[in-house]
């Protein structure tokens, strides 16, 4: 769609037609919060009016609705933000402007990214574009269902335990979380900042590629980004001769879901006879990370989130007394949902006194843990561990609503990466019942070009649309 | 029973930088409200800080000059709470890895002679916005302008013993700090605010008691008022039959009382954790070693050695001292070439007049050097060098043998002249001029007076005594 | 370990969100679940560490003292809730009378 008039004078204004169309088609997903045709336009106009064609000339990227625009408003799914303008541009939405991306919506969440199935958004949930009945999966569902439905290319979502990777395994679309510190946070709204990293969707692993290498590289703004040039685009392999690829047996349980066991052992064979080598290998303190997850990401957020306050910007609620505690409380209690209150109790409780030492000080040591299994797997001459992206494809709306736990295990193999800041991705590798699967690739530390390059290979010898069983 | 006070004191100190500790924004004070902020220091969604290096090498150098052990590595926390001043809910302070700690600061007690106070900790964090609740009616506004501006925090131990003693470590650590170019330490603009902790116990005893935390003083000698009345009302409680509670407790200069805050504070449960936007600062042995080897000298060193350079009096020194710019002048001063004594004598005098009225030292120090000259070889007189440094202090650029020419002050030696005004004098007071002759000596220093007023302050006053004696011992 | 209502209730204060009566006692049950389900960690010995995980560079990397001045897309007066004669107003109560 973009191949052929990426780059051609006018092509900007004729793109921004094509995706309004699309986007007005895809309207019954709610996959999108804000857009306008007028906006896109604009859009079209500004890139054709470049005088250079940028990398991304002319694709129409579709953001996350915690990623902050000057144009369009953020509401990061929230009440507590409804028509919040930002002031100022995420330095990701500057650096795909200057690439010659075109912003073309903010896409529908849960709630401050809080979610595995973007139900918990305050503006009604995201549906599966291939069955209504089912969730997208979250926090980055809009995102991934616009993706998938042939809207745009690419996206930006956000990962803070799995929120990109997850959505594209449930959605069968390229999903690729880069290394902490890769890509500048600044203008991401903050949940949990140690974890927190704006993440790619792409239908292909080229244009989720040319995206992650267009916003990754250091960011003065962002002082955890890491002193690193930006990522290239990966060159293509002929084959995967070399390459060692681990399969963490706590990732391929006895319950595995059949399809799911099912077109990962076909992905491993495909690895093989593409010339690669496929190991058992163990990490053991995997077991701990969605608990791990669940005590450091809430503690962040609580902390992340106090700033909504109903004083300086965002909708203001007045308290039954009229005073400041009232407002804030009122603010706060009305404002957020219920997921987030439920996250910033749990994040607050984990933190206060005497309670710090049991909870978040045993997770900062259990994630020190998690991480150096990583590490050592890798320090052992395993190159990529392969895993399944999800136990399952995605599951039905209100499934899992009533059990913040059951939610909370949708992201069972995905939480740990996160824990660890290591990069990883979801390959769609095939269908079950007509739903997607994915293939969880993870790398080392700045390993994303070979990790993409690898699963572009698969991608071109697999066929992502098969049914496995 | 006798009472033993035991005082620690929070300082917080603005460092001296041009921007905020977060972001670009300027520190200046004054401006229209906010409208030195930007996303960092409003804490709009997405905003993430970013350290000043000025302000991390300014408390460095204020650890050092305050004999503090400085981390290699010190990790920035979040302390948690909400308050409309606080634009993120959260302060980006230091917690359990601060900057520095175990240091010490030597002062002159005015009660135990020289003392010692611990400094516990010295760490780095940010500035909350300004609240102003007179300016509309039932509102509280708020100016995040000051919001994130670099402060430094100075935690002392419980070593003081007096209001009195709280004072001197006050004036102490403030000198250091300015010495050292960390701060202002300005109480009057807000660049050195004070938090007190007082506890008593029985003299004798050794556990502390409950202490009280002081707040809201605008001055070091507030902060002395404060401590006594705080003082008085533990010992006074206490003696009636009850107990202590801790509390926080607002100053009012007005009426020199200490009040509980009304509200019960929520239990302090700043919920502190790592600030997990910012790495952890990490500075190298070597930095820090250099940081060291180019403080300025600092007070405390600067007095011995003035002492012992100048054969200065203690007390001149300590007085020189107590201001870097007023020491600094003073040894420019004699550097130009003047008598340490007399210079130090013009220092405490003049000078240090004209600097407390205007902050400046309008006489260039080798101006006030030459007119010392003058004084000493005898070119104009001590009292008319006074009028000459007023007028080099409107106008700066003159010569000081130029300016008294101009004036007229240029002393008259030639024995002609001063026997001319002599006879005058002893002339027009003759009643004066007998008692002298019957005995009455001291009446030398009225003579000599009436010829300074008679020659306009011209004569040589020096030169005027053997002439009056002269014509005095003459038989009538 | 469980969760109190009275403890919810606390950390509701210490985090300023109202609570709604009606949906309390769920929200004790499910903090209760959450609670319980990361408490999983205790299975993992004291003992047993690694160095501890930084995400991110090492060190911080410092900005220099220079003023950046950020041009805002629309001042703070066209996203406040109260802004007036360039300040933010909140109500006057409590706590800040004494300050």
């Amino acid at each position: 769609m973009t191949a052929g008039t990426a780059g051609l004078r006018g092509s900007g204004a004729v793109i921004a037609r094509e995706t309004g169309a699309r986007l007005t088609k895809a309207a019954p997903l709610n996959a999108v919060l804000h857009w306008s045709q007028e906006l896109l336009d604009a859009e079209g106009a500004r890139v054709d009016a470049m005088s250079v064609a940028g990398p991304l000339a002319a694709m129409p990227v579709a953001l996350k609705d915690n990623i902050v625009t000057v144009e369009q408003p953020t509401t990061c799914a929230s009440r507590i933000l409804e028509g919040y303008l930002s002031p100022y541009n995420a330095t990701v939405v500057d650096r795909l402007r200057a690439a010659g991306a075109m912003i073309a919506a903010k896409t529908n969440l849960d709630e401050f990214a809080m979610g595995s199935s973007t139900e918990h958004s305050a503006f009604g949930r995201v549906k599966h574009p291939l069955d209504p009945t089912r969730v997208p999966g979250g926090s980055s569902g809009g995102s991934a269902a616009l993706v998938a439905a042939g809207v745009v290319p690419a996206a930006l979502g956000s990962e803070t335990g799995g929120s990109v990777r997850q959505p594209a395994s449930f959605c069968g679309v390229v999903g690729v979380k880069p290394t902490y510190g890769r890509v500048s946070r600044y203008g991401l709204v903050a949940f949990g900042s140690s974890l927190d990293c704006v993440s790619v969707f792409g239908r292909t692993v080229d244009d989720a590629a040319r995206v992650l290498s267009t916003i990754s590289g250091p960011d003065p703004l962002d002082a955890t980004t890491v002193d690193r040039p930006p990522m290239q685009v990966p060159t293509a392999l002929p084959d995967l001769r070399g390459l060692t690829v681990g399969l963490p047996q706590e990732y391929f349980p006895a319950d595995l879901d059949g399809g799911v066991a099912t077109a990962l052992r076909r992905t491993t064979e495909q690895i093989q006879a593409l010339g690669g080598d496929a190991r058992l290998v163990s990490l053991p303190n995997s077991v701990y990370a969605v608990p791990t997850y669940y005590i450091i990401a809430p503690a962040e957020a609580a902390a992340n989130l106090a700033r909504y306050d109903g004083v300086r910007y965002g909708k203001r609620r007045a308290g039954p007394d009229g005073d400041i505690r009232a407002l804030y409380r009122t603010t706060r209690g009305e404002g957020f949902g219920e997921e987030v209150r439920r996250r910033i109790l749990v994040g607050t409780y984990v933190l206060s006194a005497g309670y710090y030492d049991a909870y978040y000080k045993k997770a900062q040591q259990v994630r020190a843990l998690i991480a150096e299994d990583f590490q050592q797997v890798f320090a052992s001459g395993i190159d990529l561990l392969l895993t399944p992206t999800t136990p399952t494809p995605a599951f039905k709306a209100g499934e899992k609503t009533e059990d913040p736990v059951a939610m909370y295990l949708a992201d069972i193999f995905v939480c740990s990466m996160s824990l660890a800041g290591l990069p990883a991705m979801n390959l769609p590798v095939g269908r079950s019942g007509g739903l997607p699967i994915g293939a969880q690739l993870v790398a080392p530390h700045f390993g994303e070009e070979r990790m993409l390059a690898v699963a572009q290979l698969l991608e071109r010898t697999m066929d992502s649309l098969a049914e496995v069983s | 029973m006798a009472w033993e006070t035991v005082i620690g004191l929070e300082v917080h100190v603005q460092l001296r930088t041009r921007t905020k500790m977060f972001c670009g924004n300027r520190t200046t004070f004054g401006d229209p409200p906010n409208t030195n902020v930007c996303p960092v220091c409003l804490g709009l969604p997405g905003a993430l800080p970013v350290p000043n290096a000025e302000a991390i090498r300014l408390a460095v150098r204020g650890a050092l000059a305050l004999d503090c052990t400085v981390h290699e590595t010190s990790v920035f926390a979040r302390k948690n709470y909400f308050y409309p001043d606080l634009p993120k809910g959260y302060q980006i302070s230091q917690f359990d890895r601060p900057l520095a700690t175990g240091g010490s600061v030597s002062f002159d007690s005015p009660d135990r002679g020289r003392m010692q106070v611990g400094i516990t900790r010295l760490h780095v964090e940010e500035d909350a916005g300004k609240l102003l609740h007179d300016r509309f009616r039932g509102k509280t506004a708020v100016d995040l302008n000051r919001a994130g501006t670099p402060l430094a925090e100075i935690v002392s131990e419980p070593d003081l013993r007096s209001p009195a003693e709280a004072r001197a470590y006050l004036t102490t650590l403030r000198q250091i700090l300015v010495y050292a170019g960390v701060s202002e330490c300005s109480m009057e603009e807000g660049s050195l605010r004070v938090d007190a902790n007082l506890s008593i116990r029985p003299t004798g005893t050794s556990k502390l008691g409950t202490k009280t935390e002081v707040k809201n003083m605008n001055s070091f000698a507030n902060v002395e008022r404060a401590l006594e009345a705080e003082r008085a009302r533990q010992i006074a409680l206490v003696e009636a039959g009850h107990r202590v509670e801790q509390v926080t407790l607002l100053f009012n200069a007005a009426t020199g009382q200490v009040k509980p805050t009304r509200s019960k504070e929520e239990s302090h449960d700043y919920r502190y954790f790592p600030d997990p936007d910012l790495p952890p600062l990490v500075l190298t042995p070597a930095w820090i070693a250099e940081q060291r080897a180019t403080l300025p000298e600092l007070p405390e060193a600067k007095r011995v050695r003035l002492e012992a350079a100048h054969a200065l009096s203690a007390q001149d020194a300590r007085v020189i001292t107590a201001e870097a710019g007023l020491a600094h002048y003073f040894e420019s001063v004699v550097e130009a070439g003047a008598d340490p004594k007399i210079s130090a004598n013009w220092v405490m005098g003049e000078v240090m007049t004209t600097y407390n009225e205007t902050g400046a030292f309008p006489v260039p120090a080798h101006r006030l050097a030459e007119l010392i000259g003058l004084v000493r070889d005898r070119v104009v007189s001590h009292q008319a060098a006074k009028r000459v440094y007023a007028e080099l202090a409107q106008s700066p650029d003159q010569d000081p043998q130029a300016a008294a020419t101009r004036l007229g002050l240029v002393q008259v030696s030639d024995q002609g002249a001063l026997a001319g005004w002599v006879d005058e004098v002893l002339a027009a007071h003759p009643g004066e001029v007998t008692r002298f002759r019957e005995g009455e000596t001291k009446l030398m220093a009225f003579f000599v007076g009436q010829v300074m007023k008679r020659s306009k302050g011209k004569a040589d006053p020096k030169g005027v005594q053997p002439v009056l004696q002269e014509r005095l011992t003459q038989p009538a | 370990m469980t969760i109190g209502l009275d403890e919810v209730l606390h950390v509701a204060k210490l985090a300023e969100l109202a609570v709604n009566e009606s949906e309390i006692l769920r929200l004790v049950d499910q903090m209760n679940r959450i609670v319980n389900y990361v408490a999983k960690l205790d299975e993992v010995p004291g003992d047993r560490t690694a160095e501890p995980f930084l995400a991110g560079p090492k060190a911080v990397t410092l900005r220099e003292d220079v003023e950046v001045i950020v041009p805002l897309a629309r001042p703070p007066s066209a996203i406040a809730p109260e802004f007036v004669e360039g300040f933010f107003l909140v109500p006057r109560h409590g706590a800040m009378e004494d300050q």
